[in-house]
């Protein structure tokens, strides 16, 4: 049987750990993904624009007090990529 | 973090993200801490009052003890949904189910009271409900023995009208079922803060 593709989107460490916190919350600030992934600050907007390209994520610009804030939040088609992924995973785990 | 990863390194990142992510809930422990403390006081205040006569004696230190957990729960919980860094749809759930015991509480306070009947037994009995939720959502066991602690201490007081075993059901449920859980939980807390 052939393996299903990898999304090549999702297959890259910092953007599926992004997903992988985002499934589990409504919404996420900037900060607490830097904080749970140890990216730093320009690789993770770089991710984060990816995954917004792409429809993956939305992304939210608000201020937070007198602070500017962004919170990131899985879309639907964000979701059902990342099931996908894990289907297309646990494919190549059980060869 | 932006190398190529084999399918197990895939899943183990995503297991280990998705944990760190259901362990973010929203810092609970002062709350219990909070409550823990000021109904211990009120229930030790009503003992101690007991041959007072009129409201001194009778819920006076329970409306003292209401109205200050409430302004401080209210002030504190309406300052951290503000810089809550992660919203966590279990922290809604937590919220909502506090919130109905709080009215069914009260409810059950208006009710006894105008029937002449102690609300003691059946509030410490509805404590153990939202206890042993939270306990059983926050996968901390601590507050699920809490919440049964609860139902126990509900079920004896119900069989006493003796004021000092009252008291000292009373006072170890909230010993044992809030502080010594929130205490635990702030422990736990903290430890994830600094990590």
């Amino acid at each position: 049987m052939p393996f299903a593709p990898l999304d090549p989107l999702l297959h890259n460490q910092l953007r599926l750990a992004v997903v992988s916190l985002l499934v589990n919350v409504e919404s996420a600030d900037f900060t607490w993904l830097l904080e749970k992934t140890g990216a730093t600050r320009g690789n993770l907007s770089v991710q984060l624009s990816k995954l917004k390209d792409a429809g993956y994520i939305k992304v939210k610009k608000t201020f937070k007090g007198s602070y500017p804030n962004t919170s990131c939040s899985l879309t639907a088609k964000g979701l059902k990529a990342f099931e996908g992924y894990v289907e297309a995973i646990k494919g190549y785990l059980e060869q | 973090m932006d190398t190529e990863m084999t399918p197990e390194q895939s899943l183990r990142l995503i297991q280990s993200m998705i944990g760190q992510a259901k362990r973010s809930f929203s810092r609970v422990s002062f709350y219990f801490l909070l409550w823990g403390v000021l109904l211990t006081l009120a229930m030790l205040a009503t003992y101690f009052l007991r041959d007072q006569p009129g409201a001194v004696g009778q819920g006076a230190p329970w409306g003292a003890a209401g109205v200050l957990g409430g302004i401080i729960s209210g002030v504190r919980g309406a300052r951290e949904g503000r810089s809550a860094p992660v919203s966590n749809p279990m922290d809604g759930l937590i919220g909502w189910l506090w919130s109905s015991f709080i009215i069914t509480m009260i409810i059950t306070i208006v009710l006894s009271v105008t029937s002449g009947r102690d609300p003691g037994p059946m509030i410490t009995l509805l404590t153990g409900i939202p206890t042993f939720m939270t306990g059983q959502v926050m996968r901390f066991r601590p507050l699920i023995l809490g919440g049964i602690i609860f139902w126990v201490a509900g079920t004896a007081m119900h069989f006493t009208q003796d004021a000092l075993t009252l008291t000292l059901l009373y006072c170890g449920a909230m010993l044992l079922g809030y502080i010594i859980p929130g205490l635990m939980l702030k422990r736990q807390e903290d430890a994830v803060r600094t990590t």
